[in-house]
């Protein structure tokens, strides 16, 4: 089976840091793959290039087979790429609900129709219920704590079904208890079919949940492998550490 | 529920703004109330942009100047007879706004916030440096003017007032449908974060050209109306800063992003500004009390009118239900149940 994302050869140069340096990996469907790295390994900026973000200046992605090097982050998410930012992104003048709303990834027919909707009303009372958001739907964002925007935010990719969801940090700055709840949003949509790929630090959380995991260092890929494997890796070790 | 009094305030509003002139007010007051008009439907239409999208454009004024020749232009070579032609190829001139807007905006609108700004009244000086130069187009300096309607004297100003009441019903009948659907959802995460938006499938681009489309092809139709009712423009009336500063200036007064607010806002600047004129004659003086309206509202109701009031009001009514509902209690009940439940 061929793999549901691959990067090949990826790179970006931002003046005179090469960010990410001739990058490859792929990510299988059916897995929760983390992707992690000491602080500017990279990390941020390969989400970028395969979210449409940033154009590479070589190399190429590919999603369920097709090239979408290049293409816009907002076709890539209707068609089923979807991602989380470091700073949960929230709209904050919008409510909860208006929130997911927004990310129905509408047709432009669409775009003359209700607000929201009673289907949408219905399509986000779902996720509402299944993040525990619903007594908070009609607050505005803004109102919400910085946990329950990242999870606002994580619910809110959700809304166009993707097939895979690249999440940044999202255990950065939540409280214990709300890394327990997000570890098991996680599982629960993995089981129900979604493919995650996940940048963190918090190894707990990645060595738990996560397998394969993918270590970068200075914009390249320098292990990969099950997180039992990868932790006892050398290279890894003195990357982070430093030999 | 929410839209029935709106409606209501609608249609009293308008049915008021329609009879007015049945009650024989003076020239001056009509007059007043045309330029009142004028500005309101423009802030209105800038609203969409500079209020919704959160793109302050500063050329609008160069649109009401495309209205403001093309009307010209045209009547140069058509004839006026009954006097209302101008009237009736309005919504082409509006259609032409809109589509010379869209290449412009696809151009401008990769600037953002202060960039934006800068750009956009760059065009407006660009289009009064055209019009001042064109002298075969526009005349020049000398400028250009359009053949005097053959209205009745006692009632000539009507035509015109009703035509502009019919556009700003226009204008905010676009933006209430706007604010009630995606679109304006669409409008409002491009607002508040565009590049989130992008991730997450609004269609960015084409909201923002779309909008920008239909704002500037309003604010020409109303340019048009403008030079007609002059009968004769000149380049730096048509296309004049001063014009684009007092739209943005009405629209936060009044509250932008908001269906009444610009139109408030244009109300109360438009109306205090000739207000002053008239009493305070022609010394200078008047700009200083207009001034002071502008600084003393903007003190109080540092976000414009209408936000800050509905600010006020959403601030009490939650402190309401906070007081009504211990809310605490429901919360970490639910998840231990449901958490169970998935265990």
């Amino acid at each position: 089976m061929s793999p549901l994302l691959e990067v090949q050869d990826a790179t970006k140069v931002f003046g005179g840091v090469r960010a990410v340096d001739g990058c490859s990996f792929t990510v299988q469907g059916g897995t929760v793959t983390a992707l992690v790295g000491p602080n500017g390994s990279g990390k941020t900026t390969l989400f970028n290039l395969i979210t449409g973000y940033l154009p590479p200046d070589r190399g190429q992605v590919r999603f369920r087979g097709r090239d979408i090097t290049g293409l816009d982050a907002g076709r890539l998410y209707r068609h089923g790429l979807s991602r989380t930012f470091q700073q949960a992104r929230v709209f904050p003048h919008l409510s909860v609900q208006e929130n997911l709303v927004a990310a129905g990834g509408y047709s432009w027919r669409q775009l003359f129709t209700r607000r929201v909707g009673r289907a949408d009303r219905e399509r986000a009372g779902r996720l509402l219920e299944e993040f525990r958001l619903a007594p908070v739907a009609d607050l505005l964002a803004s109102e919400l704590s910085y946990g329950q925007r990242k999870l606002l935010e994580f619910a809110a990719v959700l809304m166009s079904e993707p097939s895979l969801v690249l999440l940044d940090e999202p255990t950065a700055g939540v409280n214990p208890v709300l890394v327990e709840t997000m570890e098991r949003h996680i599982r629960e949509r993995h089981a129900a079919g979604i493919t995650f790929l996940i940048v963190e630090h918090d190894m707990g959380f990645v060595m738990r949940l996560c397998d394969p995991v993918i270590v970068l260092d200075r914009g390249k890929q320098i292990a990969a492998g099950p997180p039992a494997d990868v932790q006892a890796n050398q290279l890894v070790l003195d990357a982070y550490l430093g030999s | 529920m929410k839209g029935v009094p709106g409606m209501a305030r609608a249609v009293v509003f308008f049915a008021l703004l329609a009879s007015l002139p049945s009650f024989n007010l003076a020239h001056w007051v009509l007059n007043l109330l045309v330029f009142t008009l004028i500005y309101a439907v423009m802030s209105s239409a800038w609203n969409l942009v500079g209020g919704f999208t959160g793109y302050p454009s500063l050329g609008h004024a160069a649109f009401f100047g495309v209205g403001a020749y093309a009307v010209a232009l045209w009547f140069k070579h058509h004839a006026i007879t009954s006097g209302y032609e101008p009237f009736v190829v309005l919504p082409m001139i509006g259609l032409f706004a809109a589509v010379l807007g869209i290449p412009i905006a696809a151009i401008a609108m990769r600037t953002r916030f202060d960039v934006f700004a800068i750009v956009t009244i760059t065009l407006l000086f660009v289009a009064q440096t055209l019009a001042f130069n064109l002298h075969g187009l526009t005349g020049g300096a000398q400028g250009i003017s359009i053949t005097v309607a053959p209205f009745p004297p006692a009632t000539f100003e009507r035509p015109y007032y009703y035509v502009l009441v019919a556009l700003l019903g226009l204008a905010m009948g676009i933006t209430f449908l706007t604010m009630r659907s995606k679109l304006g959802l669409s409008l409002a995460a491009v607002r508040a974060d565009e590049d989130k938006a992008r991730g997450i499938g609004v269609r960015v681009t084409g909201v923002k050209l779309l909008v920008f489309a239909v704002s500037v092809g309003l604010t020409a139709m109303v340019g048009a109306v403008w030079a007609y009712y002059e009968s004769f423009i000149y380049p730096q009336f048509a296309i004049d800063p001063l014009i684009t500063i007092a739209i943005v200036l009405m629209t936060f007064l009044g509250g932008r992003g908001t269906l009444w607010g610009p139109v408030l806002g244009a109300g109360i600047l438009e109306g205090a500004q000739q207000l002053f004129a008239y009493w305070l004659g022609g010394s200078q003086v008047y700009l200083i009390a207009y001034a002071a309206v502008f600084l003393v509202i903007m003190l109080l109701l540092p976000r414009g009118i209408l936000p800050t009031i509905q600010d006020r009001i959403r601030r009490r009514r939650r402190r309401g239900t906070v007081n009504a509902v211990a809310v605490p209690p429901a919360l970490p009940r639910a998840e231990v149940t449901v958490g169970g439940g998935a265990a």
